[in-house]
């Protein structure tokens, strides 16, 4: 709710972090006009015009640093380790309530913008508008609906396969009149059944097709990669965020690829990891384990799950240290990992060689320039939207500090954590 | 693991089957069911040596959980009519009944009977609530009513023609999972309906109730005539709402006739008396911002009389002896949901005395959805839903609107915000 009884509203904190990787700002304070940014300072600069009335919001010694960015969600997913193909089974109305559900704890945690990788048929879309009517509240939704697949590929079964540039270019525009902010495809396989992880699946062609209609209309596209073939055909394509990026061949081996990092950099794309995914389904069945009832299958998927989070982690530290941007993106709901837990993919990338302000440069700023947001988001500084975290600790210090949420502030007002209706 | 029992102690325990509360009193749930209500020292001697949840409520009263018979979860209570809610796709009317749900739960209703949703709707959110995703009180559910071509809420989804098509409706009706069938027997809001006028002929109005009396489903008419009532009361219907006594010219006229053979019946009566008078109180609260124009006043002046006739005849109703319950029709037109009090408090000024009115929105209500089995008072057997309030309701009605806790299945409800739990709230102007 728009405060209307203030014309600025003054935050002051003991330290700001301002999400350009910086130095830290101690002392510091924000002022804030219609949700939006207009001056941020030590306290004793900022100071509203002569005679306006201020709302002082004063956080002590707390930290403001730019509201979380996930980019990359699954507001249908429910996380509790049920795969796409029988989440997909849920009626439309069922996964739209997830969705709200799952937008409300992003928002409570401190992710106050959200770019949802993919849903099934208009349920995103719905959630959009049931948050313009006032029904329900979300973060800022940046949404792809549909992902475009091939026939059986990954995430098929959401809604939108397509064959051939017409078919790929038709898709686009048909996600975009239904009010698509970017494309999302798969490049390769997944964990769709009758999908193949290790194989690419659209052609160079295809998604070419497919990036140069989606640019045209000034969206951008991202990509899940879960094999090498993929993550060349997108980033020759023009691919602008590649989703888990993992290099590995189409015999499933792990083979680090200096050629895909130098693509990386030369196209200046975005890497999202997607790290604690694999990390958290270890950590469900280490659970399960010690609780003495694996069973076999989940026994083989706990041994493949630990060697692939190593070689995952081995190949993304090496493609950071060699200058790829890392756009921290949870993946959650999916599989094992439920939402209001981002935090654990930003101290992920901690974990490949990140530093903790680089960690959170790239949950705010970068993740913000992955989204084509970054006019608008990602930093605490002059005309940008009012999306301020408020923690306790300094998160540059110790990231586990990002988990200390005191407030959470988007458009200048501070949300309800406590309004469950 | 926490334990399973709980102790729940009040000042005074007002079960719902007795006029006199109880004092010195507690109530033991084991999971979600009440085993024992008993003195303190007796419960005490029970649970020794045992691990259990104290929750002391001393100061305050507790009630059972609450019945409301009268729902619309996919409505805004913001005068919107019905014509346009079923516009809206249902993924997002799931989202704003999920929503409603959670402001009945709340506010203190634990069971809810719903009485026209779009679609499937409603049967979607308590899927998602059965499968622990999303929480709500227990519902009855009906999905969309049954209704003539044109009829009134025909546009959720339910219009059917003939006895053929009626049974084959209820048929499915009951596949998806209904409760109950709820019928329009006249129109009503709808525009493309005739609210003086009855809607099913007797052969389908019979049919329909035979199929659902096949199954054990009770049946509920919406009346805004005479007529319908008539009509229900020849075919058995189990529930009357509305209940408004209008001939077929429009014209207001009691007839003891049919309110008789009411209170012979076994029927209950639903009034709906708030929802008149909501649309009243908001045109009011607008004349207090703004000078109405001629035409609004004299809409207010028709509301205003409108609720008065309805409390007139619902209290010769209630005379003639007549079974009222609480249903308060939230959130259609003007009436949100969080609000089913404004309902009590109107039967209650009908002529209900505050033991009466408590009871038809607790065991009375839950009598007339055959759920009292399980819910309506504090019953050993029954399900531990229950509700903490400040202040006596059998001095004043008002009170049940002081809910400070709520216990639903066992468990405390976390509300959140006090603020947020504001949000819903509608005052008299
Ligand atoms: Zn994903
Ligand atoms: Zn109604």
């Amino acid at each position: 709710m728009i405060d209307n009884n203030y014309d600025f509203t003054l935050i002051k904190a003991g330290l700001l972090v301002d999400g350009n990787g910086g130095n830290n700002l101690h002392k510091a304070s924000v002022l804030i006009q219609n949700g939006v940014i207009k001056f941020v300072g030590n306290q004793e600069s900022v100071v509203a015009p002569e005679g306006a009335s201020v709302k002082v919001l004063d956080y002590g010694d707390k930290t403001i640093l730019p509201g979380l960015i996930d980019c990359h969600v699954h507001l249908n997913g429910i996380g509790d380790g049920r795969v796409g193909n029988d989440l997909v089974t849920l009626p439309d109305e069922v996964l739209t309530l997830q969705s709200a559900k799952n937008a409300r704890k992003h928002l409570y945690s401190g992710v106050t913008t959200v770019r949802d990788c993919g849903a099934k048929n208009n349920t995103t879309f719905m959630l959009r508008k049931a948050v313009e009517m006032g029904i329900t509240i979300s973060p800022r939704l940046i949404l792809t609906g549909r992902p475009i697949s091939i026939v059986g590929g990954h995430l098929g079964y959401f809604g939108e396969e397509a064959t051939g540039e017409v078919e790929c270019v038709k898709s686009v525009r048909k996600l975009i009149k239904q009010g698509a902010d970017f494309i999302k495809i798969t490049a390769t396989g997944g964990s769709t059944i009758t999908s193949l992880p290790f194989r690419p699946s659209f052609t160079k062609k295809e998604i070419q097709a497919i990036t140069f209609e989606a640019h045209k209309m000034g969206k951008h596209v991202a990509a899940h990669c879960s094999s090498s073939e993929g993550i060349i055909n997108s980033l020759d394509s023009g691919v602008d965020t590649i989703i888990h990026g993992y290099h590995v061949e189409s015999d499933e081996t792990f083979n680090y690829r200096p050629e895909i990092t130098e693509k990386f950099i030369k196209n200046g794309a975005f890497l999202n990891p997607t790290l604690f995914q694999g990390r958290k389904t270890v950590e469900v069945l280490e659970l399960k384990q010690n609780q003495g009832y694996l069973t076999r299958i989940e026994s083989e998927m706990l041994e493949t799950a630990k060697y692939r989070n190593e070689k995952i982690s081995e190949i993304v530290s090496k493609m950071v240290s060699d200058g790829v941007q890392l756009a921290c993106g949870s993946d959650a709901s999916w599989t094992y990992y439920k939402t209001g837990d981002f935090q654990s993919e930003i101290f992920a990338h901690v974990s490949v060689g990140l530093s903790p302000m680089q960690a959170i440069v790239s949950a705010t700023k970068d993740s913000a320039r992955s989204c084509w947001i970054d006019d608008k988001l990602g930093t605490l500084s002059e005309n940008k939207i009012a999306d301020i975290l408020v923690v306790d600790g300094d998160p540059t210090e110790d990231i586990n500090n990002l988990r200390n949420v005191v407030d959470v502030i988007s458009n200048g007002e501070v949300v309800d954590r406590e309004n469950f209706i | 693991m926490r334990p399973s029992k709980k102790v729940v102690l009040a000042s005074q325990i007002i079960d719902g089957t007795s006029m006199d509360p109880l004092k010195d009193h507690a109530v033991l749930i084991e999971g979600s069911n009440i085993v024992k209500i008993a003195k303190k020292i007796e419960i005490f001697q029970i649970v020794e040596n045992q691990e259990y949840d104290l929750l002391d409520y001393t100061g305050f009263v507790l009630i059972p959980g609450m019945v409301d018979c009268h729902t619309h979860h996919n409505g805004f209570g913001d005068g919107r009519l019905g014509d346009e809610i079923a516009k809206i796709p249902d993924e997002i009317l799931t989202l704003k009944s999920a929503s409603n749900a959670r402001v009945a739960l709340f506010s203190g209703i634990t069971t809810i009977r719903e009485n026209g949703p779009k679609n499937k709707t409603m049967f979607r959110l308590r899927d998602s609530i059965q499968s622990g995703k999303e929480i709500g009180p227990r519902m009855n559910l009906c999905g969309s009513p049954v209704s003539i071509i044109g009829g009134h809420m025909g546009y959720f989804g339910g219009e059917v023609t003939g006895v053929f098509e009626v049974t084959r409706y209820v048929r499915s009706l009951i596949k998806e999972g209904a409760d109950y069938i709820k019928i329009t027997q006249t129109g009503g809001t709808t525009k493309t309906s005739s609210p003086l006028l009855p809607a099913f002929n007797l052969d389908e109005l019979e049919a329909i109730t035979k199929e659902a009396k096949k199954f054990g489903k009770l049946t509920a008419t919406h009346c805004l005539s005479t007529e319908g009532i008539i009509n229900s009361l020849d075919t058995g219907v189990d529930m009357v709402i509305h209940g408004v006594f209008k001939e077929p010219d429009g014209t207001d006229k009691f007839r003891e006739d049919v309110a008789e053979r009411l209170a012979e019946s076994r029927a209950f009566v639903n009034p709906t008396l708030h929802v008149f008078r909501a649309r009243a109180w908001e045109m009011e609260k607008l004349g207090l911002q703004r000078k109405l124009t001629k035409n609004e006043i004299k809409l207010f002046d028709q509301h205003r009389r409108n609720f008065d006739q309805r409390l007139i005849d619902c209290s010769k109703m209630i005379e003639m002896g007549v079974k009222v319950i609480t249903g308060s029709d939230s959130s259609w037109g003007d009436y949100k949901l969080g609000n089913t009090i404004h309902e009590t408090e109107c039967i209650n000024m009908a002529g209900y005395s505050n033991f009466q009115s408590f009871q038809s929105v607790t065991l009375e209500a839950a009598k007339a959805l055959d759920m009292d089995n399980s819910v309506g008072s504090l019953e050993v057997g029954k399900k531990a839903d229950m509700v903490v309030i400040k202040g006596d309701p059998l001095e004043d009605i008002g009170n049940l609107r002081n809910v400070f806790e709520v216990i639903f299945n066992g468990e405390i409800i976390n509300r959140g915000s006090k603020d947020s739990n504001m949000s819903y709230i509608q005052s008299p102007p």
